[in-house]
């Protein structure tokens, strides 16, 4: 059995993520989405990839979506209404609530502001959500008889998880974009220690380790208060989800704390719109809001107010947060014109702008004069702060949750290819866990596990309800080897329990199979024991051999048969410190070890035929394979042995 | 009773069980009755054994004691078998079990039952029986060996609710300390380690807690070895630190904040999520095998930052506890660790900023809290922190803090102002640090209130109020100036000090831990006077050791420039009592170590938590006043843990150790003491013996405590008589306590040293000394039996508080220690009945000088004793350290085939009065005894 995963977009760089993974004859697309820096068929991914005759509805099993962001789902509307796609798709109670809004923002700015051709309209987005099932936290949703999916909270934004997904006993996670510390408004990413054959990751910090998030709140609120505290007005240009949210909890706490009056508003939109929806979705955010939000809704922000377009102008300090974020245009870049010329005022814009946005431009130096347009130049004097929090998780965050999980195979998407490549390497030495990450179009293929349903035998059953453990001691080989070899180390102690360990699957043509105990397995093929055993006759030199033969009447009498084994008895016990030599007159045995005097000139398993065998005795010996290196120990020593007899 | 008991062997049914249940329970039924319940019972249970029989039955004996042995003995031999349920079986051993709990006559017999039962019972199939038989195992006294073995097998259990048992198990038999085998431990803990990456949560949380406490018994099993396995447990603490679970991170912090000794490279690294350049140049951390470097560096790294930036407060708050015990392993990790708990700070929770603060605390205390600039404004906006605790712990930072520059404190000074401003209700704790911060840092005082002297002159024109509350503060900061040992004192103007005065009672609440208000006016006045005349006064004390840098006297001739008010003030000192206290005594100890800048560097690392101890100590008066003695037994009980826990090596501190364990006894017996003096307490059961063995104690401990340590400081003697004279106080208001006589006198000849203390070094006594003295006085003049009477010295009690005793100077016990080579009771020394036998002493005094008188003191069995005088003067000259082998000659031999006998090292206490009866050839005053008991075994010569 195998798993093919087709990655249709995220394959080494950030984009539409979207791949396909078959398993056990099962179709699963996880996330649908668009790449914004397209405007042409590359937007959107190859779907022709995945059925040629565009009868999507067989070719797939369902689709699942991780969270609203449109590099995750903005092409989930093209591929339902234009493509036909018409099966099950699945995602959070919070992603399908503000899919939508998100789809239809995009669509207006697409057709309204840049006039482009429609790509799909607000019905098709309506028809699209038509067909979403909504599914909850750690929910187990049968898709059909042998597919399953779960959700886990994976952080990032409001509603955003990673799907877990089983069929038969195949079992995989994709994790969608995470993070893996929490922040002031959501969890970080939670998930059980789960079975996995493959893992799909997100990789956009691929690289990048970031420092504690503390520093940089502490910078922020201390940028933020001494610039109130001095009767400057704090501009935060935000979008509507996520950062303002955020920032604002943060801010409120501190104002709570500190006892702080300064009013702090909102600009009217979408904000306060987007506030509704976290109270809402209270049981996915952060354990601290929901810890508390029986006394105190973290979003029922205490020192919120509206804004006014009026107040712009008015004296004394305050904070504003308004869209867009960038200060790419719209309210936030009108407030900016009024407040950038006085040096007491603050801006604080988000590590990452696009290019070409006002925000761009402040970030890169600090700029004293900004060309708004062509004849408007806009002087700069405020002060400008920076803040990089990301919803993203960070190198090391990727390398716990692998580690945690530890699955079978991992592959990466959603980054860029060389820092890829390093976390690749990474993931294979550090962990040992074999790890991709294919480009757009291209299919992975690993093998997956295979369960074999077995009937177990009473015998077997009544062994394993008793517990039956065995101590052992064993000189670990890893910790021996390591420096520690001039210390004195010691042997560890070994636990284990046999009762489940030790079962014998048996598989019939026509028949199920079935696990037997061992002591059942001989009855039931009708066959005897056969132990193999290794022989050899060792011959033991003998100086005076002559001496002894002469009175002996050349022959061995049985009394002189013993005392050779005596003699040997006497050297072995001296030589081997620990080993429980039992004499039973006729032989000696030393653990499976056997020794006897051989007589048979002829004896098989004498490999020297010495010539001057009148001088040797010979002793055969024989023993199993589990005391191989026992037999060796006890030979060398008997081959060294010159006996010196009377 | 026979209409209840069915005749038949059939098993009883449910009604006839509810109705003996019934009577089982009832008070009034007969005990015939019970019997032939019990009889009935052990039938039934002989022939169909069930639990509900076996509920009955130990109910039954739980509720009549004189059946218990025999329902034991029923149970133990009807239904006991495993070969009929074990669940049955499972239920019998909980029965005797409880049985047995109840009836202590059968704790041996539960002693008795085979562990072989018990083992077979586990090793049956029934999963919940296992799991409770595992859980119980503590009930079954079953060998500790055994425990482990069977513990150790379980952990392989397929069910994780056996496995989790099984590993609490293990961490229980780690408390008993019975495992010693090295290999053993060493198993138990990498079984441990293996579940670490267990399935389940709760097992992978009680994996931690095994590997935790096999872990380190395993660092503590092998002084070589230590630092490697040290090593190897962090690492694997910390490889939990990013589990999803936060139970399991709960636990895996809590296990790190155990852990004292790691390699500070690995230290570091947890402090940082990339891994640090040097690590990676070396590929090597701490003492962990090489090869395994990426993997271990990537457990490690960062790991106190993902704990202290968690999303559950519990997490939070348990990584930051677990800061303070590795913040004191390295400074340069405190350094670090302390900029990510500055930033903590802002947490949203109030218990993890709390928690924080508390640790900042701690690395104070040790020594490890260092400031900086970048902090400042994270850390003083607690300050103004709507939270009253998180304020209060900010401050009791701020008192112990050493700010590096004036920007700083003056930083830190605005911000109390601004807290003060905000949170009037602080004023007093805001005082008391100003003052101490003021102490602290005397230059910068100095320059403060040069710049701002003009400010507060303008404040106290015309009206002498100072309502602004940034007047106030600066007065309280100018007026500990004179206190920081500095040059710079005298730059005070004197003015100022005549303003605070006006500020009297609010200045003298905020301080009352420091000295009262009388002396803080005698302070403020003397001050005001000239302080040139209090700095040189200053520069001739800093001179002698131990003594207190600042002296307060009251200037003997009333001058002119005092104001009116103040003169009729300190006119009232002048007569009679004066109640002006010694301040520097009473001082917290954060203070003791910057105001003697002479001694500190020494010892300063042991002194402050010791000094911490003992101003708990003085904390707890109220509660020994209070009559909370239970309570107050075990605070002290666990300070003497608190201070065992101190193993400097250094000569100065084993002394300070010694004197503070010491302290310790002496105010435990007296907490005991008191105990009797208590008004409402009814002590009926103890009867004077009690009492007077009590009192009998705390002679001894503290005949102890002023004999045996050298370097004691006037007033640290002073503190050891007042105690003195507290107890003797204690039997003097006891009247059916005899020898009156012999305690009045002790009385008076303490009462004289105390006064020639007082003379000779200018202290002022406190009120309970004066009193005494006082009442001592009358005694003299009047010689009437009616000054004898109990009330009076009763009266003195109330006069009493503890006063807190500050370790400062280096103190030095006076100890011996006495063996008897080769001898034992396998090898007796010889002797030949009724001649003079020689007993061979190798004796070690350490501090013993010249003068001591020292005495062996050697006892027989029947108690009759023979002393005989060690000569100092022949063992060497070497005050600290002397070694010398003596033959001690014993003469009265008996007339006995062999004998034991007790030998001892003691010495006069010189201070005591010479013994009314005084033994022949012996001691002339009373012995304080310097070292253990030692026998030594006589055996008849030729009688082997």
């Amino acid at each position: 059995m195998a798993i093919d995963s087709l990655v249709l977009g995220a394959g080494q760089q950030v984009g539409k993520s979207c791949v396909v993974v078959s398993m056990n004859g099962k179709r699963i697309m996880f996330d649908c989405g668009m790449d914004m820096a397209y405007h042409d068929h590359r937007r959107y991914p190859d779907f022709s990839r995945i059925s040629h005759s565009g009868d999507f509805d067989s070719a797939l099993t369902c689709i699942v979506i991780t969270h609203f962001h449109l590099d995750h789902i903005g092409a989930l509307p093209y591929f339902t209404e234009v493509c036909g796609y018409s099966g099950p798709i699945y995602m959070t109670y919070p992603t399908k609530a503000l899919a939508p809004l998100m789809l239809e923002d995009y669509r207006k700015v697409m057709v309204e502001r840049r006039g482009e051709e429609e790509q799909f309209t607000s019905e098709h987005i309506v028809e699209c959500m038509k067909k979403v099932i909504a599914v909850d936290l750690k929910q187990t949703v049968h898709v059909d008889k042998d597919l399953q999916i779960r959700a886990y909270y994976a952080g990032h934004v409001l509603g955003a998880a990673m799907f877990y997904a089983k069929v038969g006993d195949t079992a995989m996670v994709y994790t969608g974009d995470y993070n893996m510390t929490p922040d002031r408004h959501l969890g970080a990413a939670q998930i059980d220690r789960l079975q996995l054959d493959l893992l799909i990751s997100e990789s956009t910090y691929a690289t990048t380790i970031r420092d504690s998030k503390y520093g940089r709140e502490r910078e922020f609120l201390k940028a933020v208060h001494k610039c109130v505290a001095g009767g400057g007005k704090v501009l935060i240009p935000t979008f509507a989800l996520g950062r303002a949210q955020e920032l604002c909890i943060l801010l409120e706490d501190y104002w709570e704390r500190m006892n702080l009056k300064i009013p702090i508003y909102f600009s009217s939109g979408l904000t306060m719109q987007a506030n509704m929806y976290y109270k809402m979705l209270i049981s996915w955010t952060s354990q601290k809001v929901k810890e508390t939000y029986s006394t105190h809704n973290a979003f029922d922000f205490k020192h919120v107010l509206n804004f006014d377009r009026s107040m712009i102008a008015a004296p004394g300090p305050c904070v504003l947060f308004a869209t867009p974020g960038w200060l790419s245009g719209g309210f936030s870049l009108e407030v900016f014109k009024q407040w950038a010329p006085s040096e007491m005022n603050l801006v604080t814009l988000p590590g990452y702008c696009a290019a070409g946005t006002i925000g761009h431009k402040l970030m890169s130096g600090k700029p004293t004069k900004i060309d708004l347009d062509k004849n408007t130049q806009l002087d700069v004097r405020c002060q400008i702060h920076q803040l990089s929090f990301s919803p993203h998780t960070d190198a090391k965050g990727i390398m716990d949750l692998v580690k945690f999980l530890s699955p079978k195979h991992v592959i990466l998407v959603h980054g860029e290819k060389p820092k890829m490549a390093t976390l690749k390497g990474r993931i294979n030495s550090e962990l040992g866990i074999p790890c991709d990450d294919p480009a757009n179009n291209e299919t992975v293929s690993i093998s997956s596990t295979h369960y074999v349903k077995a009937r177990a035998s009473d015998t077997f059953i009544q062994s394993s309800l008793n517990p039956n453990f065995k101590f052992s001691k064993r000189i670990s080989e890893d910790e021996s080897g390591s420096w520690l070899k001039d210390r004195k180390f010691m042997p560890q102690l070994q636990v284990t329990d046999k009762r489940t360990a030790e079962g014998i699957l048996i598989e019939e043509k026509n028949k199920k199979a079935k696990i037997l105990h061992q002591d059942e397995l001989l009855l039931m093929l009708g066959e005897k024991k056969h132990e193999v055993r290794f022989a050899y006759c060792c011959p033991i030199n003998v100086s005076n051999l002559e001496e002894t033969k002469s009175t002996s009447d050349n022959v061995l009498c049985t009394s002189d048969r013993c005392s050779w084994l005596q003699l040997l008895n006497n050297k072995l016990s001296g030589e081997i410190s620990g080993g429980n030599i039992q004499d039973f007159g006729e032989h000696l045995q030393v653990e499976s070890f056997d020794i006897s005097v051989c007589l048979n000139d002829k004896c098989r398993y004498r490999i020297i035929d010495s010539q001057n065998k009148s001088e040797a005795v010979f002793f055969c010996c024989t023993w199993s394979v589990a005391d191989e290196k026992l037999a060796w120990k006890i030979i060398s020593i008997m081959e060294n042995f010159d006996c010196e007899s009377h | 009773m026979e209409e209840l008991v069915p005749s038949s062997s059939e098993p009883l049914s449910p009604q006839t069980l509810a109705s003996f249940r019934a009577l089982i329970i009832s008070p009034s039924t007969p005990q015939s009755k019970i019997s032939s319940i019990f009889e009935t019972l052990t039938r039934s249970l002989e022939l169909t054994p069930d639990s509900l029989v076996l509920n009955l039955l130990s109910e039954l004996a739980s509720r009549h004691s004189n059946l218990s042995h025999l329902v034991f003995d029923s149970v133990r031999s009807n239904s006991l078998l495993p070969s009929e349920s074990t669940r049955l079986a499972a239920e019998s051993l909980d029965a005797l079990a409880s049985i047995s709990n109840t009836d202590p006559t059968l704790s041996s017999a539960i002693d008795e039952l085979d562990d072989r039962l018990f083992v077979s019972l586990c090793f049956g199939p029934s999963v919940s029986v296992r799991s409770w038989l595992l859980r119980n195992a503590e009930r079954f006294r079953i060998s500790p060996y055994l425990l482990l073995t069977l513990f150790l097998g379980f952990t392989k259990d397929p069910y994780p609710y056996v496995r989790k048992i099984a590993l609490d198990g293990l961490v229980g038999v780690s408390n008993s300390a019975v495992i010693e085998d090295r290999s053993m431990i060493n198993g138990c803990y990498c079984r441990a380690v293996e579940l670490l990456s267990d399935m389940e949560d709760h097992v992978r949380s009680a994996a931690i807690r095994a590997v935790s406490a096999w872990g380190l018994i395993l660092v503590a099993s092998n002084p070589e070895t230590k630092l490697y396995w040290s090593d190897d447990l962090f690492v694997k603490l910390c490889s939990m630190g990013r589990d999803m679970s936060m139970e399991v991170r709960v636990e895996a912090f809590d296990a790190l904040g155990k852990i004292n000794v790691v390699s500070e490279d690995i230290l570091l690294q947890t402090l940082s999520k990339r891994v640090l350049a040097i690590t990676k140049e070396k590929r090597s951390l701490g003492q962990c095998p090489a090869e395994q470097f990426e993997i271990l560096a990537s457990n490690v790294a960062g790991v106190l930052v993902h704990g202290l930036e968690d999303e559950f407060y519990e997490v939070r708050k348990s990584a930051c506890h677990s800061l303070r015990a590795l913040t004191i392993i390295s400074a340069e990790f405190a350094g670090e660790a302390l900029n990510l708990l500055m930033d903590v700070l802002n947490d949203d929770s109030m218990f993890v900023r709390l928690e924080a603060l508390e640790t900042m605390l701690h690395m104070a205390t040790f020594g490890h809290l260092n400031v900086q600039g970048t902090h400042m404004h994270m850390f003083l906006g607690t300050l103004l922190d709507s939270n009253l605790l998180i304020r209060s712990a900010t401050r009791k930072i701020l008192k112990l803090v050493k700010l590096s520059n004036i920007e700083l404190f003056r930083l830190s000074f605005d911000s109390l102002i601004e807290n003060l401003e905000k949170h009037p209700q602080d004023e007093a704790d805001i005082f008391s640090v100003l003052f101490h911060t003021g102490c602290n840092h005397g230059k910068f005082v100095v320059s403060i209130i040069n710049e701002a002297s003009e400010e507060i002159d303008q404040a106290s024109e015309g009206k002498l109020g100072f309502d602004s509350a940034r007047v106030a503060a600066l007065l309280v900061l100018a007026i500990s100036a004179p206190l920081s040992h500095g040059e710079h004192v005298c730059s005070i103007p004197p003015r100022i000090f005549s303003y605070a005065v006006t500020l009297l009672g609010r200045i003298s609440r905020a301080l009352t831990d420091i000295m009262d208000q009388n002396a803080l006016l005698a302070y403020l006045s003397q001050c005001s006077i000239s302080t040139t005349f209090s700095a040189t006064d200053l520069n001739i004390r800093r001179g002698e050791p131990c003594l207190p840098v600042a002296n307060i006297e009251i200037p003997n001739d009333t001058s002119n420039e005092i104001d009116g008010s103040t003169r009729t003030s300190l006119q009232q000192e002048k007569d009679g009592a004066s109640k002006l206290q010694s301040w520097t005594m009473r001082e917290p100890l954060e203070l003791a170590a910057p105001l003697g800048g002479f001694q500190v560097e020494v010892h300063d690392e042991v002194m402050k938590p010791i000094n911490l101890i003992l101003a708990k100590v003085k904390d707890i008066w109220p509660s020994i006043h209070s009559g909370f003695t239970n309570e107050v037994l075990r605070t002290l009980r666990n300070l003497k843990e608190e201070l065992a826990t101190f193993t400097s090596d250094s000569v100065g501190t084993i002394g300070a150790v010694a004197f503070t364990l010491q302290y310790l006894q002496v105010i435990k017996q007296l907490a005991k003491v008191w105990e009797h003096f208590l008004p409402a307490k009814k002590l009926c059961s103890s009867g004077l013996g009690e009492l007077d063995l009590i009192l009998g104690k705390l002679d001894m401990r503290l005949r102890e405590l002023r004999s045996r340590f050298t370097g004691l400081s006037m007033e640290q003697e002073l503190q050891i008589l007042e105690l003195v004279l507290l107890t003797c106080t204690l039997r003097l208001c006891k009247v059916e306590i005899c020898c009156h006589f012999a305690t009045l006198k002790k009385l008076s000849t303490t009462v004289s040293r105390v006064e020639s203390i007082l003379k000779s070094a200018t202290i002022e006594p406190t009120i309970f000394i004066s009193e005494v003295g006082k009442l001592l006085c009358l005694n003299e003049t009047s010689r009437s039996e009616a000054s004898c009477n109990p009330f009076k010295f009763k009266e003195l009690l109330k006069h009493f508080s503890l006063s807190q005793f500050v370790l400062c100077g280096r103190l030095n016990q006076i100890k011996a220690e006495l063996t008897i080579p080769d001898n034992d009771s396998e090898n007796p020394l010889p002797f030949v009945s009724r001649l003079p036998v020689g007993i061979p002493c190798d004796i070690t005094l350490h501090n013993t000088s010249n003068e001591n008188k020292l005495w062996l003191r050697m006892s027989m069995d029947d108690e009759s004793t023979q002393f005989v005088f060690l000569d100092l003067n022949l063992f060497g000259s070497s005050d600290e350290v002397r070694k010398f082998t003596y033959v001690a000659p014993f003469y009265k031999t008996p007339n006995a085939i062999s004998f034991t006998l007790r030998v001892c090292i003691g010495m006069e206490c010189l201070f005591e009065g010479v013994l009314s009866v005084k033994k022949y050839g012996g001691p002339e005053r009373e012995l304080t005894y310097l070292c253990q008991e030692k026998e030594v075994h006589l055996s008849m010569i030729g009688e082997h």
